[in-house]
């Protein structure tokens, strides 16, 4: 249907339409019109997505001159997918009524993982080694070395894609990753970098959180994204906890041995380097006295990963020269991780703020405060000057130097907290070091600030006024919404008392009571005999289910329910729970009746 | 006199104590949601005004028949006229629940003997049968046939509850009887299962799409909650679903189902249909009585075909198969096709002045005073045709038993008078 909200046509691609569903997109409207950040809320089902997809775009058609961007951040690359499927019927509904003015290009943006169609590099086992074995094949110094060296494996998608160079172009349409990765094996290109450089010219991009709240990718994906843009966080309920965890690091025993290896085997690469060719350690120190942290103007295969600490918040200053050499800065290195170590031995939780661990890292191990800035950007300038190329086998040295730029780089909102047990195991001693971000709004402020139009949306952002202060931002519109239902649905009930007046409870100490046992298998027989179809019963954990189940099967009252209706358990096999759901509803819908055991996560 | 009383509150007592043995008696049940007491008036000597239930009453038939008609909206609806209906009653062990009292099945049985008379009332020419589902096996109580008395007494025999319910067995059987029936008929099948799952020996669903296939319209009416499979039964099949929650709710619902339902566009196709009017038999003639396979002297008809002796009409000749009717039943069934028309309210306060009308200060049914308390006129209606007053009650009677407005029919045609002035 098409219809109008004030000035702007929205083409909506279905028949009928919800009223929260159109209340919504008046109040979306608004805040774009404002060109402020929104916090809105509806409950999940109720076609939000389309909502605002729809929205969007036709806010978009109607204002030619200035037209805007369109970024919908999803936490999943299964939510990423549907997105795409909805958008791809938005587009046809609207190219039907508008002809080819209303064509757009979108695509999904995801890891190298979902999108390489190079078998050989498909063949590594997880991310970061899919990542690894990419950067084999496309590094620029590879690439150099392959003119000379026939030998030298070299991705054909990726030549191919560099061949092409501006005519690198994807046609106008909606892609998932699945049509990305064919339209890659079709034309010979390789989807990833073909999306990557399409990003700059796409108005539609999906992609998740990390492209845009994390600094280490956000700083090579996001960079070139303008001010008039419109980013949407779907599923945003948990984006402070997202935000959080984009800026902690923790440090255990393993990564510091880990990171001692990759010392060892930069030291062994610097040595080699020195023997042969010398030069080009040298041109390096050059560079960097002249103050230029990075190789200047990097291509975008050889870039990793940026610096962890947010934009504003690097030192644009030339780097210090007590790690200007490279082995001065390998030394460095090493008195940092042995000053971890030795702050991981210990028996007691310890906190500490930021600040007072780099003074007493300065009185212990020498190492100012500057030097911990540049941790990171020498590191990579490092390894890109020793051509390396298996960056998964690096990653406890990454971690180390993350680690180190952001507690040197930030003084408030964080704390550093030493535990000597994890809190699976009691009894081991497992030391962690943990960095953790308290304020969720340092890593999404660059967004605030950088974005014209910030959406939050969720299905359960309650209580909403909360997401103001967490994020610290102003939001011009800030609406829940409630879903309109034909008949009344939902009837709450909290059980506090048996039938025979015991109290009942799901607590942990009250859990093998045989009257709480005895009272909740009697409710659960009385409410089978009442409720027709089926029954959904929701445990708190699986050894409670199992516990509480055996209990059942002993003193009769599983037989009892059984006589009235079929029983479902699930358990921590998907395939054996995906069957046991279906036949669930199998038996629901044939009525027979069944009751289904499941655990709440 | 004494004794009387004593007898009398010893009675009553007994009966309070196995009531409340039983917790909420259902005496209490009755008032603790309409507490009538409270609605008394007293006039202006302290005597008791008697309740006036009857404006509540006509409103809200009025409001159904406002309903009925406005879903007409004046098109005829073609109606099947000759049914075959099944009644398939539940008898699982959920039937021997109390909260129904006596029992479901009681009171079922109760409701299903008044439908089948009021069923045979409004569809003379239609058929019965009845289908009962006991440990999770349907049996045949009674075949199908016209006469109510011998489907009462099948039912009132067997009244125990045990076992499962099966519902795909009840549609298996029914759907092979109704296989049989003459294609005119319109098939139907009116299912009260108390049950609250079902327990099938294979796919109930293609069962379902069989029973589709075969036009078979099949109603359910719940006695203990909505299931799933009850719903998606009846929208495929385009029947009834419902689900009781009192005994008088039972009744409406039940007799919701005596009025023939609209016949389903594609299956409706115009037959001839070949019937007999049978001459009632002399005084004193004998025969062979064909349905009790007797001899018999006097009252009988004789069936024009085969000259087989029936007792009584409608009924189907068992020699020959005609189906033999007398036509007062086909004029019982006319009304269902050619429904009066609602009549209008009176607006109370204008025409009273209003000289030109024929007001009259009676009902035109049965002369009563129309005016109400003091001298002003009380509710009454006006048929649209012949402008006569009807009260509210005549308006009932004519609607819902007479099925003619007397006043159309007692409108002289001028036709017939100038020929009998001739």
């Amino acid at each position: 249907m098409i219809f109008k909200i004030e000035d702007v046509t929205v083409y909506f691609p279905y028949e009928n339409i919800y009223p929260e569903q159109y209340e919504y997109m008046v109040e979306l409207k608004r805040s774009l019109d404002a060109k402020g950040h929104c916090l809105l809320e509806m409950p999940t089902g109720t076609g939000k997505t389309i909502a605002l997809l729809s929205l969007i775009t036709s806010y978009r058609l109607s204002r030619p001159d200035s037209p805007i961007k369109l970024v919908y951040c999803t936490r999943t690359v299964h939510e990423m997918e549907k997105t795409l499927a909805e958008l791809k019927l938005l587009h046809e509904y609207q190219v039907r009524h508008l002809g080819s003015q209303a064509k757009i290009l979108a695509i999904g943006l995801s890891s190298r993982k979902n999108l390489c169609v190079n078998p050989k590099v498909l063949a590594a086992e997880n991310r970061d080694s899919v990542d690894a074995a990419c950067r084999k094949r496309t590094a620029s110094w590879v690439r150099a070395l392959s003119a000379e060296n026939p030998n030298v494996e070299l991705c054909d998608y990726f030549e191919n894609y560099e061949k092409a160079a501006e005519n690198a172009l994807l046609p106008p349409g909606v892609y998932t990753l699945e049509d990305l990765r064919t339209f890659g094996k079709n034309r010979g290109w390789c989807p990833y970098f073909l999306a990557r450089h399409m990003v700059q010219f796409a108005n539609v991009i999906v992609y998740s959180y990390q492209y845009l709240l994390d600094p280490k990718v956000a700083g090579i994906i996001s960079k070139e994204l303008q001010k008039e843009t419109v980013v949407v966080f779907d599923e945003a309920h948990n984006i402070d906890n997202v935000c959080i965890e984009a800026l902690s690091v923790s440090v255990r025993r393993v990564t510091l041995e880990g990171a001692n290896r990759n010392l060892n085997k930069i030291r062994q690469e610097i040595d080699r380097f020195k023997a042969t060719d010398a030069g080009r350690l040298r041109a390096e120190y050059n560079r960097l006295v002249e103050g230029l942290a990075l190789r200047g103007d990097l291509s975008g295969t050889d870039q990793w990963l940026a610096n962890p600490a947010l934009p504003h918040d690097i030192l644009k200053e030339a780097v210090p020269g007590n790690i200007r050499r490279a082995e001065h800065f390998v030394h460095v290195l090493r008195r940092l991780l042995q000053y971890l170590g030795g702050r991981l031995d210990t028996d007691n939780v310890e906190k500490e703020s930021p600040v007072s661990f780099v003074s007493s890292l300065n009185s212990q191990a020498g190492i100012e405060q500057k030097t911990l800035k540049f941790c990171y950007d020498r590191l990579q300038s490092l390894m890109l000057t020793l051509e390396i190329t298996d960056t998964d086998d690096f990653l406890p040295i990454q971690t180390v130097c993350d680690f180190a730029t952001l507690v040197g780089t930030y003084a408030r909102g964080f704390s550093i907290i030493i535990e000597p047990y994890d809190e699976r195991m009691p009894h081991i001693p497992d030391p962690i070091l943990q960095l953790s971000c308290h304020d969720a709004s340092l890593a999404i402020k660059p967004v605030f600030d950088r974005f014209q139009s910030v959406v939050i949306t969720s299905g359960t952002l309650s209580p909403i006024d909360l997401y103001p202060r967490l994020l610290s931002f102003n939001p011009v519109v800030s609406r829940s919404f409630k879903m309109s239902m034909t008949r009344d649905c939902i009837c709450p009930m909290v059980l506090t008392r048996g039938s025979d007046q015991l109290p009942v409870s799901t607590k942990f100490d009250m859990r093998s009571d045989p009257g709480v046992v005895r009272n909740y298998g009697k409710f659960l027989v009385e409410m089978v005999s009442i409720v027709p179809d089926g029954v959904v019963c929701f445990f708190v954990s699986y050894s409670y289910m199992d516990g509480i189940i055996a209990t059942w099967n002993e003193t009769g009252i599983l037989k009892e329910i059984m006589q009235q209706k079929l029983v479902f358990i699930e358990t921590q096999d998907v395939v054996e729970t995906t069957l046991a759901l279906d036949n669930y509803r199998r038996a629901c819908d044939c009525g027979r009746g069944a009751v289904f055991f499941s655990v709440a996560r | 006199m004494m004794s009387n009383q004593r007898k009398r509150l010893n009675g009553e007592r007994e009966e309070d104590d196995e009531e409340d043995a039983e917790g909420i008696g259902e005496w209490e049940r009755a008032y603790v949601d309409d507490r009538s007491w409270e609605a008394l008036q007293e006039d202006e000597s302290g005597l008791l005004r008697p309740i006036d239930n009857s404006a509540i009453y006509h409103a809200q038939y009025r409001r159904r028949l406002r309903i009925l008609s406005a879903a007409a909206a004046g098109t005829r609806i073609q109606k099947g006229l000759i049914r075959y209906l099944y009644i398939v009653i539940d008898f699982s062990r959920a039937a021997a629940e109390t909260d129904f009292r006596p029992s479901r099945m009681a009171i079922m049985a109760k409701h299903v003997e008044a439908f089948i008379r009021e069923f045979f009332d409004q569809n003379p020419l239609s058929q019965i049968g009845l289908v009962s589902i006991k440990n999770g096996v349907a049996h045949t109580l009674t075949d199908l046939g016209g006469s109510p008395e011998s489907h009462i007494q099948a039912l009132m025999g067997k009244l125990e509850a045990l076992g499962d319910s099966s519902l795909q067995n009840a549609l298996e059987l029914v759907h092979e009887h109704l296989n049989q029936v003459p294609s005119y008929g319109h098939r139907e099948v009116l299912i009260l299962y108390s049950a609250l799952c079902t327990c099938d020996p294979g796919d109930i669903m293609e069962t379902i799409q069989k029973c589709k296939k075969s036009k078979l319209r099949c109603s359910v009416i719940g006695l203990s909650a909505e299931m799933f499979i009850c719903k998606h039964l009846c929208q495929e099949t385009g029947g009834l679903y419902s689900v009781a929650v009192d005994e008088v709710h039972l009744k409406d619902l039940l007799l919701e189902h005596a009025p023939p339902p609209p016949a389903i566009a594609e299956f409706a196709v115009a037959n001839l249909i070949k019937m007999g009017f049978p001459q009632r038999a002399a005084e004193g003639s004998m025969a062979i009585c064909s349905c009790h396979k007797d001899v018999k002297i006097g009252a009988g008809y004789t069936c024009p075909r085969c000259k087989a002796r029936v007792c009584e009409l409608p009924t189907e000749c068992t020699i020959c198969g005609l189906t033999l009717v007398s036509s007062p039943h086909l004029a019982r069934s006319y009304h269902h096709l050619f429904p009066i028309a609602p009549f209008d309210e009176v607006p109370t306060l204008s025409s009273l002045n209003d000289s030109r009308r024929k007001l009259g200060k009676c009902c035109f049914g049965c002369q009563q005073s129309l005016l109400g308390a003091g001298n002003k006129q009380g509710a009454c209606v006006t048929c649209r045709n012949c402008k006569h007053y009807f009260c509210l009650d005549c308006d009932i009677y004519i609607h819902e038993s007479l099925h003619n407005c007397p006043g159309c029919e007692s409108i002289r045609r001028p036709k017939s008078v100038s020929l009998m002035e001739e």
